[in-house]
């Protein structure tokens, strides 16, 4: 049935537009829950750091803010040009939509990569907050112990979702290369975009609660 | 260069305008308390990529709703949850040391 209607449409929506409204509102959905998820993270950033002010300043003071600040450029500019993929599919130009997926992939692994190297240096300097010997001590260190303990949390998990978000832009080329999508039907390209643009939202909340708000104090 | 490329990479070029102020401004000394303000450039950045990147304005009204929902209950969370830390009186009391 759904064929003789339109390619992709099913049977238990009215229409091509209300399937693909349907999906993008789906995804908006479990973005709602993810907003959750980080938003506990969130809080207790903020809860912790009421308490231990000094101590969350002086750990937020060892973060390595080159590569923080590299990592943000690289995410707003994957943001932008998978952006910019949608708009060629529009166009119906699949092959330059490829070639956006391809780079945005690259720009995550440039990140995923970056952070790794963050991490190593890090734990080099001791500061990994399980350290006998961590790095910050005196007055600070319970403080900046509980800063480090959400640092590595928080950027594990978006890391975590960096994967999943790279693993979904390679099936979106995939089926580009095979070409699954057009200007008429390309609704995963959209939905996928949601995802990526959502985890770049989460490090651009995330950059300066951990490299910037300890900096000057 | 159509119009939606042309709004991706203003787009892009304002996020980059904000997130170097965010980063310049993180080096000037200011009280500690006040420091949080500098989410404030991160929450404009936010919403550009809501608007422009994830196009909620040009979403159905089960979109929108959806992004709402999102931002209320993260404000019932951050606000309710940060009642504590913003209410509560530390006394200080003889002998103890409370932790800084």
């Amino acid at each position: 049935m759904s064929d003789e209607i339109a390619p992709h449409h099913h049977f238990q929506y009215a229409s091509p537009r209300h399937q693909a409204d349907t999906a993008i509102a789906g995804m908006w959905l479990f973005l709602a829950t993810e907003v959750l998820f980080f938003g506990g993270l969130v809080l207790a950033w903020m809860f912790c750091r009421h308490w231990q002010q000094a101590g969350f300043d002086a750990g937020g003071r060892e973060t390595v803010i080159a590569i923080g600040t590299v990592n943000l450029v690289l995410l707003l500019t994957s943001s932008f040009v998978y952006s910019s993929g949608l708009a060629f599919i529009e166009l119906d130009q699949p092959r330059r939509l490829l070639q956006c997926c391809l780079v945005t992939m690259g720009l995550g692994v440039a990140f995923l990569v970056l952070k790794a190297a963050e991490w190593l240096i890090d734990i080099h300097e001791r500061l990994f907050p399980a350290m006998a010997d961590f790095r910050i001590t005196g007055a600070e260190e319970g403080g900046a112990r509980l800063f480090w303990s959400l640092y590595f949390v928080a950027t594990s998990l978006h890391a975590l979702h960096m994967l999943v978000g790279i693993a979904v832009v390679g099936w979106v080329a995939a089926q580009t290369r095979a070409g699954r999508f057009s200007s008429a039907w390309h609704t995963p390209v959209e939905v996928v975009g949601l995802y990526w643009s959502f985890v770049d939202i989460v490090w651009i909340v995330l950059y300066p609660l951990i490299y910037l708000v300890g900096r000057g104090a | 260069m159509s119009r939606a490329h042309r709004q991706a990479l203003l787009c892009w070029l304002g996020l980059l305008l904000l997130g170097a102020t965010e980063f310049g401004v993180s080096f000037i000394h200011f009280d500690r308390a006040l420091r949080p303000l500098l989410m404030l450039p991160a929450l404009a950045m936010v919403a550009l990529v809501g608007l422009v990147f994830m196009r909620v304005r040009s979403g159905v009204a089960v979109v929108r709703g959806f992004a709402l929902a999102g931002l209320l209950w993260l404000l019932l969370l951050l606000g309710l949850g940060s009642m504590d830390p913003m209410t509560r009186t530390a006394y200080v009391v003889q002998g103890i040391d409370l932790p800084r």
